[in-house]
Parts: C-alpha cells; sequence; structure tokens
C-alpha cells in the first residue's frame, strides 16, 4: 500500500486520520493489496493514468410480459488500453459500439461483467471512494442538469456534492464559467440555455473538483458546427492543461483534431489502436471516390460492393441526391466502371481524393463486419 | 471546528439548493398558495364537513386532526419529489458519481421540506384559530411544537421511503395520491382511531401521524409533554423507522443499479 498515492498526502485532523486508517488500512489488513499493489506500481512507474484490462460487461434483461425470457447482450468484449498521464485519448465507433458502456465502467458508474480497470491507480469497483473525487465525467447531451436551478446554482449545488470548500466555490465557479463562456448567463435558468451552452455547462461541472482524468461521453453530440467547434475549443485547452483526457466521439475530424491516439471500438472490441496519422495508414493505398447521385438504388449499392476493386462503400442520404462514398486503390481509373454500374441513375459530380481519418474508420468499421458476415455464412 | 461549519454549510447548500431544483410547483406565487391557501382549504373541508355530521363540539378534534394532516403536504409530495425528481432530471449518473456521503444526500433532501410542513401546520392552526374552532387557552406552546416537529418528521420519512420507491416505479404521483389519501383515514385525523376495524387500526398505529395527532389533541387540551411523552417516542421512533428504510432502499437502489446497469433507464 505504500505505493498508494494517498499515503504521500499527511492526514488532518483525527477524525481525518481515523477515516484515513479505516480505509486504507482496512483493505490490506484483510489481504486485498497483494498482487494490486505490484500492479499500481507499474502503472505508477509507467506513468499511466487509465489501465484497462479485458474489460468486458453483459447486460441482462428480460424482454416480453408474460413469458419472460433473458436476453443478454455483451456490450464489451473484454478491451484493454492504457493511457497515459496528460494524454488525450479517443474512442471513436458507430452507435452502439460500447463506448458508453466502457465510460460507465471507468467512472464506478456501472459493474464490469470481468476484467479490471484502474484509474490513477485506484481500482474502479474497490477503490471508488477514493477515485471519485480525482475524475470528472460527462455523459454527452443537455440532460442531467437542474433545469429549474441557474447555471451558477447547478455549479454551487454539484460543488456541494464534491464537497468543495465553499471558499474554494467562490472563486472557482466564476472562473470556469468564464471559460465555458457563460459568464453573462451565468443567473438565468438552465431552461433557457440553448443545447450548446448546457453542454459548455456540463463541462464546467465536470471540473469543480478539478479532476484529474476527465471522461468525455461525447460532449459534442448533437450540436451545430459552431457550437461544437466551441467545445472543442474547451477541449483542447483541457489537453494544453495536461489533464488526461478520454474523450468517445463520432465526429472524425474532432477525434483527428483533439487526440493523440484513437481507439475505434466496434461491437465491443477494439479493431485498432493508433495515432490518427497511423490509423490513416490502413488507407493509404486507397483512393476515395465520391459521386453524388440522383435516385440511388439498393440494388446499385450491391453492384457497386460487388466490384473486386471496390474495398467498402458508404452512403449518405442528402436533401437533393445521395452521396456514395467508394473506396477503391484504383483511384480515378475506377471511375468509367463505377459509372458503368449505375446505369439509370443521374450521375451529378465525381470527386477523387486523399483517404481522410474517417475513410479509415469506415474501413475498419465495415472490414470488420465483413469478415463477421463470412465467418458466420461458412459456419 | 472549522471543517464541521464547512460541511454543515455545504450541507445547507445541497439541501437548498436541491430543494429549488426539484421541488415541482415551486414558483413564488404558488409556493404562498400552498403555505397560505392549501392549509386553508383542508381544514375548511374537513372541519365543515365534520361539525355537519357530528355537531359544533368536535370543531376542535377535526381541526387538530387535520391541521397536523396538512404536513403530509410538504412531507409526501415534497419529500417524494426530491428523490424520485432526480430520474426526471437525469442527474442519477452525475448524483451517483459523486463522492458525498449518501446518508448526507438523502436526509438533506427532507430538511427544508420539514421546515414547510412545520409553516403549513401552523397556518392550519392559526386558520382554525381566526375561525374559532379552537381554543389554545390552556396549550403549551413548546410541548404542541415539538408535537408538530416530530409528526412532521416522521412523515417526511414515510417521503423519503417513498421517494425511493420513485426511483425504482416510475409512477410514483399515484402511490403518493394513494398515500396521502389513505394517512388522511387512517391518521385518526377525521375519525377516532378505535371506530376502525381492528385490522385497520394495526395500520394505523404503524404509520407515521397517527401518534402525533393524538398527541397533539390532548396538548390542545392542556396536557403537559411528559404526559404525552409515550406517543412523541413511538412518534419519533416509526420516523426513525421509515428512515432507516428508506435509506436502506436508496442503497440498494444504487448498488442494483450499478450492478444492473439501469442507473439512467426511464
Ligand atoms: N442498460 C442497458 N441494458 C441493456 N442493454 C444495454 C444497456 N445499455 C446499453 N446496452 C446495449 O449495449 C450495447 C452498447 O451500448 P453503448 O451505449 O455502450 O454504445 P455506444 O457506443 O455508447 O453507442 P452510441 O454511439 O449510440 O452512444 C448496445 O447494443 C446497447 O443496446
Ligand atoms: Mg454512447
Amino acid at each position: 500500500m505504500f505505493c498508494s498515492d494517498e499515503f504521500i498526502r499527511p492526514p488532518r485532523g483525527t477524525i481525518e486520520a481515523m477515516s484515513f486508517i479505516a480505509r486504507y488500512y482496512a483493505p490490506s489488513i484483510f489481504m486485498r493489496c497483494g498482487c494490486d499493489a505490484k500492479r499500481r506500481m507499474a502503472n505508477f512507474l509507467m506513468n499511466n493514468a487509465i489501465q484497462v484490462t479485458n474489460l468486458r460487461r453483459v447486460y441482462k434483461s428480460y424482454v416480453g410480459v408474460f413469458r419472460r425470457k433473458l436476453k443478454e447482450v455483451e456490450a464489451v468484449k473484454g478491451i484493454s488500453f492504457e493511457v497515459a498521464a496528460g494524454e488525450l485519448f479517443g474512442i471513436l465507433g458507430p452507435n452502439g459500439a460500447g463506448k458508453t458502456t466502457t465510460v460507465k465502467m471507468l467512472t464506478t458508474l456501472l459493474l464490469p461483467t470481468s476484467g479490471t480497470a484502474t484509474i490513477l491507480g485506484h481500482d474502479v469497483v474497490r477503490d471508488v471512494s477514493a477515485l471519485r473525487p480525482r475524475i470528472g465525467f460527462i455523459f454527452g447531451g443537455e440532460r442531467g442538469l437542474y433545469w429549474r436551478l441557474s447555471g451558477m446554482d447547478n455549479l454551487k449545488y454539484f460543488s456541494s456534492l464534491y464537497q468543495i470548500d465553499p471558499a474554494v466555490q467562490a472563486k472557482r465557479i466564476p472562473y470556469l464559467l468564464e471559460l465555458v463562456g457563460l459568464k453573462e448567463r451565468a443567473n438565468e435558468k438552465v431552461e433557457g440555455y440553448s443545447r450548446g451552452m448546457k453542454q459548455r455547462l456540463h463541462i464546467a461541472r465536470t471540473l469543480l473538483n478539478d479532476p484529474e482524468v476527465m471522461f468525455l461521453d461525447e460532449p459534442s453530440i448533437g450540436l451545430d458546427p459552431v457550437a461544437a467547434r466551441d467545445i472543442r475549443r474547451v477541449v483542447r485547452d483541457l489537453r494544453d492543461e495536461k489533464k488526461t483526457i478520454l474523450l468517445t466521439t463520432h465526429y472524425m475530424f474532432e477525434a483527428d483534431e483533439l487526440c493523440k491516439r484513437i481507439a475505434v471500438i466496434n461491437k465491443g472490441e477494439i479493431v485498432a489502436l493508433d495515432t490518427p496519422a497511423n490509423l490513416k495508414r490502413v488507407v493509404q493505398d486507397l483512393s476515395v471516390v465520391e459521386l453524388e447521385v440522383k435516385m440511388f438504388t439498393p440494388d446499385a449499392l450491391e453492384r457497386l460492393k460487388g466490384l473486386p476493386f471496390v474495398d467498402a462503400v458508404t452512403v449518405q442520404e442528402r436533401e437533393q441526391n445521395s452521396l456514395v462514398i467508394v473506396q477503391s486503390p484504383r483511384g480515378a481509373e475506377a471511375v468509367s466502371e463505377l459509372l458503368a454500374q449505375l446505369n439509370g441513375a443521374t450521375v451529378q459530380k465525381v470527386t477523387v481524393r486523399e483517404p481522410t481519418l474517417e475513410d479509415a474508420y469506415v474501413r475498419l468499421v465495415e472490414g470488420m463486419d465483413e469478415t463477421k458476415k463470412e465467418g458466420a455464412g461458412s459456419k | 471546528m472549522h471543517q464541521l461549519i464547512t460541511n454543515l454549510k455545504l450541507f445547507w447548500q445541497g439541501a437548498a439548493l436541491s430543494y429549488v431544483a426539484l421541488f415541482s410547483w415551486l414558483r413564488p406565487t404558488t409556493f404562498l398558495a400552498s403555505m397560505i391557501i392549501f392549509p386553508l382549504g383542508q381544514i375548511l373541508f374537513f372541519t365543515l364537513l365534520g361539525i355537519f355530521a357530528t355537531g359544533r363540539d368536535s370543531a376542535s378534534f377535526y381541526l387538530i386532526g387535520n391541521a397536523m394532516q396538512i404536513t403530509a403536504s410538504a412531507g409526501i409530495f415534497g419529500v417524494t419529489m426530491a428523490i424520485g425528481g432526480e430520474r426526471w432530471a437525469g442527474t442519477l449518473m452525475y448524483l451517483f458519481g459523486a463522492p458525498a456521503n449518501r446518508l448526507t444526500i438523502f436526509a438533506g433532501r427532507a430538511t427544508i421540506h420539514i421546515f414547510n410542513g412545520v409553516v403549513q401546520v401552523l397556518m392550519g392552526l392559526a386558520w382554525g384559530l381566526v375561525l374559532g374552532w379552537v381554543s389554545f387557552a390552556h396549550t403549551d406552546p413548546l410541548a404542541l411544537g415539538i408535537t408538530i416537529l416530530i409528526a412532521t418528521f416522521s412523515t417526511a420519512a414515510l417521503g423519503l421511503l417513498l421517494g425511493c420507491l420513485g426511483l425504482v416505479t416510475l409512477n410514483i404521483m399515484f402511490i403518493n395520491n394513494l398515500v396521502y389519501f389513505l394517512l388522511l383515514l387512517f391518521s385518526g385525523a377525521n375519525l377516532p382511531i378505535t371506530a376502525l376495524p381492528q385490522w385497520m387500526q394495526y395500520i394505523s398505529w404503524s404509520l407515521p401521524l397517527t401518534r402525533g395527532i393524538a398527541a397533539a389533541r390532548f396538548i390542545v387540551d392542556g396536557a403537559s409533554l411528559a404526559e404525552v411523552a409515550p406517543l412523541l417516542v413511538g412518534e419519533f421512533f416509526i420516523g426513525v423507522g421509515y428512515l432507516v428504510a428508506g435509506y436502506v432502499l436508496f442503497r440498494i437502489f444504487e448498488i442494483e443499479a450499478k450492478r444492473r446497469g439501469t442507473l439512467e433507464a426511464f
């Protein structure tokens, strides 16, 4: 237990000393420390703020009213990664990939089914009370604030939950409101805030206890580009302050712009973990052909996917037409054959460009789905 | 000492802000109405009904019973919102992710509603005095005050338990209304407990408010604090019982939600 960093902080006052002894010595009396201490020491030496080992979570729920059937969802399938102190680490994945589930487990809000995770050396299951004051978290969206209170009062209320001395609050709350650009509106009720303002208030809320590690689960979800940029600016400032941040997002450029390393996760598994630059290498041999097509049919999609030189196809439906994004090593040379498969449809615009992180992501996620399908088919 | 003051300040901050945050009908006008008009409504309706049914002599029986019963408004409706409303606000994740002591959060939620309840009961009694249905000529004000406080506490404790039910089930308003009217019947506010069938009397004596109302009637008639002490001690421990049960449910809810992943389920 000597590597537990609480040990370095001397206790104040008798009661505190007693609770300190109870909390930090009792577990070791019951032989809980053992190999844990070794792992903490290793973590400490490697300077990892977050250490996740084979983390797994299965949700059980019952479906049906009368004949209740047990349904199990393995949301996170034994993932491992670590985040260095001061690093901004991204988790990227499609809906239902298990991002939120992972963040919930790391923030002590959900028990893992198996595996372990330590944050700042504290186990997320056993050292909850030591861990909570040192972390902050956001689960994207505008809920989770008290709409009848002002922004200021929300922060005061959450400060009381984090036992922040009123004298400290008096300085920190105005500072944070300024940081997230809500100073002028601080005394208005949150119900009148825009989505972006609410989400910025959430960021101020997570910073109340000056956390060493922050978990931001889709902090810019549902925001317009300007509001999302404001959030990114705040996150970048925090990164520059050397806070350890775990960020999940759907937005590639957000991850590309902010994160040092990114884990791409799909269906509960990490399919790639690298720097944005290295992830892009997955698609460096490819070019991307974008076709703006009127009346694009599912048949045409199947035909495009069937072409031997096509790696991945995604379609974005727009108001006037569909944007068909084709990844292929042939690049510009493939265009004529692609067009040939689209007989009947009107092609309005064709662009050939270099791949982006988004393309890498699509390839990683789709590629995995394809192998899955083939695997299932051969059974 | 400094630490103690800081903790008290933080407790107060949490209690006061959560009160404003989660008390749904809290607008200045509705608030005043709930403090002044609501007590009047309750005592007018039931006391007049009682006088009509049993005669002018029993006015004070109905008045005291119903004035005390008013505490169930803050204690049941207010307190359940203060706990159960968290689900509605979507704040459970942030509440349960915080390091704050759970008992402090839990108790803090009822604190201001208890003040509320006391004020409403006093208001009800004041209306009764104005209307000439009760006389405090032989009453020990301190004893009456203590009785009101204890009855309000134990009713709020039941409210905390119901609030925790509100975290688990969704239709808390139905439960609230049901309990409010059951208290109206079982607490003895509007008919003597002895008039109830035996099995119903058991229910009466296991609910908050029953002993408090009985004690209040004795005190207004001139009994001393010592004479009603057994009733008050009983009322107090009924409250403690519900408080403990509510807190246990609160913790079970937290632990289960964490295990099953239902913290923010709707
Ligand atoms: N409380 C729950 N009970 C049952 N299943 C759940 C629960 N929460 C999540 N799941 C399931 O677990 C899987 C992972 O969900 P999760 O919310 O972690 O994904 P996500 O990556 O955060 O997705 P999104 O991008 O949509 O937020 C999904 O299949 C989801 O349906
Ligand atoms: Mg999510």
